[in-house]
């Protein structure tokens, strides 16, 4: 029973990451779109659109180590 | 005090990075430079090329002289320490005192750019902008550049460990049920390789790069605009 509830709020914790994944895609979206236009500025559009990626990430890892914090504290 | 085995993993890292360093060094002094670079020579240049052209774009010309070896060396330790797990290894960036290490060392050249920019007496000064109580949101959002960038590191490498092990778990017990290869995970070699590109090799490098452009960008933006 406690077991169940604990790998239940791990998962939600990590479940915040899809919205992530989703716009993490915008901004591969957005990249592509943008190089289409102006190929010639495709090194600077791949910076930030990785810088952009990565930091919309941060909040999908915080997630994450809060499910592993759950799992291996709570659950250990 | 009870020491933890990434030490030895580190010094091992370290030890193969030196050893690499002096097998290159060879090559490159017996390097003729009117002929074509090919081999380990070809990608040394183009790594020191690549670092150089992005550390140029980014920050200034004084600043990349010092910044462009810290930021290759920070490179090849974050890619070799990434990919530990393929020697076997514990990968030292799955440990937090190693990952907060280099987001510390990050933060550092920030606020060291930011006061050799400004001046100390405007830094202490643009610490309490607009107004004086917010010094303390200031302060948070230095402190949150450290956590969201050891954390970002450290999350990822952590999260293909544990995924990694748990995969190998999985197959383990589907392998145990063929009869034959009961005590041989059969299936984890043959499934693990690509899992092991994926995790260890794409995103270790994934992660390096991006620490090192979040580095850069970070400190390019404390330097003086020159136009």
């Amino acid at each position: 029973m406690e077991t169940g509830i604990i790998a239940l709020a791990a998962a939600l914790a990590v479940a915040g990451g899809a919205i992530v994944g989703v716009y993490e895609a915008k901004v591969a979206i957005a990249a592509v779109e943008a190089i289409g236009k102006n190929p010639d500025a495709s090194s600077k559009i791949q910076g930030m659109a990785i810088i952009g990626a990565a930091i919309a990430e941060t909040s999908a890892i915080y997630g994450l180590l809060i499910a592993f914090l759950i799992i291996f504290i709570l659950g250990a | 005090m009870e020491v933890q085995p990434t030490v030895f993993y580190i010094i091992a890292i370290v030890a193969i990075i030196a050893v690499m360093l002096i097998l290159i060094n060879r090559k490159l002094v017996k390097f003729d430079p009117l002929s074509k670079p090919k081999g380990i020579v070809l990608v040394v240049m183009m790594a020191a090329e690549m670092v150089d052209k992005m550390v140029k774009e980014k920050t200034d010309d004084k600043a990349a002289k010092f910044l462009t070896p810290y930021i290759l060396t920070v490179a090849v330790y974050i890619f070799l320490s990434n990919i530990a797990g393929l020697l076997a290894f514990e990968s030292p960036t799955s440990n937090y005192s190693v990952t907060l290490t280099l987001a510390a060392i990050t933060c550092f050249l920030i606020e060291y750019y930011s006061i050799k920019a400004n001046g100390i007496k405007s830094y202490m000064k643009s610490l309490a902008e607009p107004m004086a109580p917010f010094i303390i949101m200031n302060l948070i959002s230095k402190a949150s550049t450290l956590l969201s960038l050891s954390l970002r590191l450290f999350g990822n490498i952590t999260a293909g460990t544990v995924l990694m092990g748990v995969i190998y778990q999985l197959f383990a017990k589907v392998s145990a049920m063929i009869p034959l290869f009961t005590n041989f995970n059969f299936f984890g070699v043959l499934v693990t390789p690509v899992l092991h590109f994926y995790f260890d090799l794409f995103s270790g490098a994934m992660q390096a790069y991006i620490f090192i452009t979040l580095t850069l960008s970070f400190i390019g933006k404390e330097l003086p605009k020159e136009q």
